[in-house]
């Protein structure tokens, strides 16, 4: 018996050895290039360790003009339009879950319908609206669409779906009100699904490009990915600037998963529930 | 009660959320104070105003600033273009530059989105590809009677550069730069090969020549480059004496004896005696890659790509004028600086786009960093520009400028590009008959592109 | 009698819904009213407009009716491009299916070491498509890149992935498995870990083995994740983008790679006609809410519940 769940055992990690291979592999590629003179980067045959490693393209990634600032506005959107979106959603799923109201069913098939429109199709009116109330060139245009995000509005629901109603009845009980419920009783029992919401958040506000493409204006207020992508030149790409900068900015993302484990360890919950 | 507590959280809710939204208005609104705050200026204040000019200029001049956006900047020039800006506001120091560079790739998308909601700069770039478009929607302030007026000296413009930004005969652009395209080739691989260097009157077969000794040095060393696409594809064209569109501008002319030859050849080149790499050959590497890298003979391609190669390349390498067919042509690329149609300082506007375009001073610091090429004749830019090295043959690009086609310009002249070139490929794949690409593909203007 | 009234109503549940449908409809349902105004119109994208103020005489102006949407019915692009959008989706679906269980199935089991392996998967996930996209572009290289290196090994010449018409698309479709399986497998994760282990005891009780258990206990109970994962994807297929942007220029050799939104978008912005690509817009909502009413109603036959 022991022999074969030993079989079994090494089966198990080559497999899964092999799948993290591939997953790397890109992004040796990734590191490997960011390290590379511009006259390695062409070389025949690939070198997949540069032979001669330098870090001049942090170098020079750190004396652009902007980036070190791109990445104060990237966090500063990052962190407000999670907080935002958690907040806002939270309390929409709340309703949801827990109240009874007459169209409820309709309004949730809205949230689900808007899921399906790909942002780049609301683009140009979406500015306009921007353009209108006065915001475009601010990082609140980036931060306050955050409002509404129907992907996070659904996980929660279907995270507080779970929750036996009878813990509200116990809050009632003790006098408190729908919101103390809310905040006290309901909301910290979400907090896995809160963690991972965050993570994905983060992480989309973080690496968004077209919105905050469109929406600012003066170099001061780019994010990360503007200036990355602006050292696509017209006829010329850094590729190694460019590596070094992709780089750059997945390492406090990294940072924030790697502090999330714990809250990833069950996966992220969305089905089970019936509707 | 219960009642009134329920409206009173509606009401804090909704009170949340709009507090939210109007965030912006309120930094967006100090950003404006701050910035107008130097335009006001009353008739009264005309003395204090004055201290700031200096004695040259002679009337107080309300401080103006100009929003300004371009892209040919990016990736490399942006300190020549400060230092442009820096010199043109040491002479006009009640006009203040505030300037945003965006990359080619995402420059035209933000700029519609910018125009459409009415919020464009004061000055952005265009490229000859989009002028025509930008112009005939209203979006640019027609410049000919401003220039008329305020007699800004256009003269030292060369007249093509000009013409190429006038719509319905009226200037409503001023060109900043210009570049052609000529050969460049590796002198190292030519020594190499035993074979003479290009000269200007080599023709296409010299090419095949050249380029067949080349490719047979190695399995991974190819003869000539040139990209089949749009491009490359009317000149080609014009090289064998066809061109796209009639000289009238009202007809397609694309499946005709001449453009066939054309294609023909090009593609021999590609299929047959395979001097020029395949796209599975390139596989992802882009041809300035493979001349960087040394493995490659001749290239047509920019002007621009001297900074870069200069940089780069480890060989020796000079450039020449480009190879025609039976008869030599040449491009021509230029972009301009316009003014938005809703510029409240159009005549600023304007000094600020002829001071970085035609001034002596912007001139030679965009020659001295070989920023592409001044649009204008001055002898004295230019010979600094031909002094200068590596290339060394640098006669070659003015030379270039005897030969010189205009591209076709349409109003749908992405849509233009994406079909033709479409069909290229096809007939490089040889999934169509060069006849029956070039056939297909004239039928298929005709019907989508309206022209004239 | 106190804990009816807390928990049903209208204005009860107005302020906890108000962020969010004022985001709604300042970000998501104004857009899209205004867009359907749009394809009703010329409009190239590059005069001026305000949706607040003349909106409408805007329209009026340059009102064509549904002649955008005469014309993407006749030229008969649409149905090419709906075409490779379905091609993605039938390459990607399975494959995304089993790597994404399997990557589950792995990262589900305690011990320490695993979590190392949780991190390893889900980068991808965390890379923006800006940098992914660019470093594929070089992976898929049929002369310097890895994936044909390793072909090479075994002794299969690979293709010229992305300038290859028949293989441009499983060439995306790959990038788009590597970048989507983390994300995926968490949430197979999350379904796995709903399963009651009591099922799995009486299952090892009953003598089944692992692939009997996986097949009568785990498969079934897992449908309701299943489907959520095959309505996400379905979505997501049809509104590939990015990567199709970046790793295949001019979307792809002879437009192999012409999908919905690249197609919108080449409208809007390359060709300048703002009207037709709001029609294309409108059409595309409206296949993807039928696909995704069609999904629901399959969902109430095939997913078994507890």
């Amino acid at each position: 018996m022991s022999k074969k769940s030993k079989i079994g055992s090494i089966f198990f990690y080559i497999i899964a050895t092999l799948i993290a291979l591939a997953m790397l592999v890109p992004l040796l590629w990734m590191v490997s290039t960011s390290f590379k003179t511009k006259g390695a980067l062409m070389a025949l045959p690939i070198q997949w360790i540069p032979k001669k490693p330098t870090l001049d393209s942090f170098k020079d990634l750190f004396a652009t003009e902007g980036f070190n600032g791109s990445i104060g506005n990237s966090l500063f959107v990052a962190v407000i339009s999670v907080v935002l979106t958690l907040l806002s959603s939270s309390l929409a799923a709340f309703a949801f879950a827990k109240i009874k109201f007459v169209g409820r069913e309709f309004v949730f098939l809205l949230f689900l319908a808007s899921m399906m429109i790909p942002s780049q199709v609301l683009f140009i009116p979406l500015y306009l609206i921007m353009s209108e109330i006065h915001l475009t060139d601010t990082l609140s245009s980036l931060i306050v669409p955050g409002l509404f995000r129907a992907f996070a509005v659904f996980m929660l629901r279907q995270k507080m779906k779970t929750i036996p109603n009878e813990y509200m009845d116990a809050a009632a009980i003790d006098g408190a009100t729908l919101g103390r419920t809310f905040f006290q009783v309901i909301l910290p029992m979400c907090k896995g699904t809160l963690a991972t919401l965050a993570i994905i958040l983060f992480m989309d506000a973080w690496n968004d490009y077209l919105l905050p493409l469109v929406m600012l204006q003066s170099r001061a207020k780019f994010t990360l990915p503007i200036i990355l992508n602006s050292m696509n030149g017209q006829y010329n790409t850094q590729y190694n600037l460019l590596m070094a900068g992709a780089l750059v900015s997945m390492i406090p993302i990294l940072i924030l998963y790697a502090f999330a484990q714990k809250y990833f360890k069950s996966g992220l919950q969305v089905g089970g529930i019936k509707g | 009660m219960k009642l009134n507590r329920k409206i009173l959280s509606c009401l804090l809710a909704a009170a949340i959320s709009l507090s939210v939204l109007t965030a912006g208005c309120s930094s967006t609104t100090t950003q404006e104070t701050t910035s107008k705050a130097p335009d006001a200026t009353t008739a009264a204040t005309t003395t204090a105003a004055s201290s700031e000019t200096t004695s040259g200029t002679t009337a107080a001049k309300e401080q103006v600033t100009l929003k300004m956006e371009e892209f040919s900047s990016s990736g490399g020039n942006e300190d020549t273009l400060a230092a442009m800006i820096a010199a043109f506001e040491i002479q006009y120091p009640y006009i203040k530059v505030d300037l945003q560079t965006f990359g080619y790739a995402d420059y035209f998308t933000q700029l519609q989105t910018k125009v459409s909601g009415g919020n464009a700069s004061d000055i952005f770039e265009l490229n000859y590809e989009n002028f025509v478009a930008y112009a005939s929607a209203g979006a640019l302030y027609n410049l000919k009677d401003m220039i008329a007026s305020t007699g800004t000296d256009l003269s030292g413009f060369y007249p093509t550069a000009l013409k190429a930004f006038q719509f319905n005969g009226d200037q409503y652009a001023i060109p900043d730069s210009f570049s052609n395209v000529v050969l460049i080739y590796n002198k190292d691989l030519f020594d190499k090969a035993g074979v003479a260097y290009p000269t200007d009157d080599w023709t296409w077969d010299d090419i095949t020549v050249a380029g067949k000794a080349i490719r047979a040095l190695g399995d991974d060393i190819y003869g000539f480059e040139r990209t089949i696409q749009f491009t490359e594809f009317y000149k080609a064209c014009a090289q064998n004496g066809g061109s796209l569109i009639s000289a009238d501008g009202k007809t397609f002319t694309i499946d005709t004896p001449e453009n066939i030859k054309a294609l023909t050849g090009m593609i021999d080149w590609v299929n047959g005696s395979n001097i020029m790499p395949t796209e599975a050959q390139l596989s992802g590497m882009s041809n300035w890659d493979l001349f960087e890298s040394g493995r490659l003979g001749m290239i047509v391609n920019g002007t621009w790509s001297f900074t870069p190669f200069a940089e780069t390349c480890d060989f020796n390498w000079d450039i020449s004028v480009e190879p025609g067919n039976t008869q030599k042509a040449t491009h021509f690329f230029s972009n301009a600086y316009a003014i938005s149609s809703e510029c409240k300082h159009p005549e600023e506007a304007l000094l600020l786009s002829q001071f970085l375009a035609g001034s002596k001073e912007a001139t030679t610091l965009r020659v001295a960093a070989s920023w592409e090429l001044p649009p204008v004749s001055y002898d004295d830019v230019i010979s600094a520009y031909l002094k200068q090295d590596k290339p060394s043959n640098r006669q070659a690009v003015y030379d270039s400028l005897e030969y010189l086609i205009t591209p076709p310009v349409v109003k749908q002249n992405s849509e233009l590009q994406d079909i033709i070139t479409s069909y290229l490929d096809l007939a490089i794949t040889g999934s169509l008959s060069v006849e029956d690409a070039l056939a297909q593909c004239q039928a298929e203007c005709v019907t989508k592109i309206t022209l004239g | 009698m106190k804990r009816r009234k807390m928990k049903t109503g209208i204005l009860t549940a107005f302020p906890y819904l108000f962020p969010s449908l004022l985001g709604m409809a300042v970000f998501s349902i104004l857009p899209i009213v205004a867009s359907l105004f749009i394809s009703l119109t010329d409009w190239g994208g590059m005069t001026r407009v305000s949706i607040f103020h003349g909106f409408f005489a805007f329209v009026r102006e340059n009102y064509i009716g549904f002649k955008n949407y005469l014309s993407i019915f006749q030229d008969g692009e649409i149905r090419t491009v709906l075409g490779h959008n379905a091609y993605f989706l039938v390459l990607y679906m399975p494959i995304m299916l089993a790597m994404s269980l399997l990557v589950a199935s792995i990262i589900s089991k305690d011990r320490k070491v695993i979590g190392v392996y949780r991190v390893i998967y889900y980068i991808p996930v965390l890379t923006s498509w800006v940098a992914g996209a660019l470093i594929w572009r070089w992976v898929l290289s049929s002369e310097y890149g890895p994936i044909n290196g390793i072909l090479e090994i075994i002794g299969i010449k690979g293709p010229a992935w992305l300038q290859s018409e028949v293989w441009a698309m499983p060439a995306i479709v790959l990038a788009s498995v590597w970048k989507d399986m983390g994300f995926y497998g968490m949430i197979f994760l999350g379904g796995l870990h709903n399963i009651n282990p009591e099922y799995y005891e009486a299952a090892k009780i009953d003598g089944a083995n692992s692939w009997q258990t996986f097949r009568k206990i785990t498969l079934p109970l897992l449908s309701p994740t299943t489907f959520y994962i095959i309505m996400l994807s379905v979505i997501g297929a049809f509104q590939i983008f990015p990567q199709i942007m970046i790793m295949t220029r001019n979307a792809g050799p002879n437009g192999a790679t012409q999908v919905m939104v690249e197609r919108i978008y080449t409208y809007a912005f390359s060709y300048g006609e703002m009207g037709y690509a709001a029609a294309y817009s409108w059409i595309f909502f409206a296949i993807i809410f039928a696909v995704t009413i069609f999904q629901n109603i399959m969902q109430r036959k095939w997913v078994h519940y507890e």
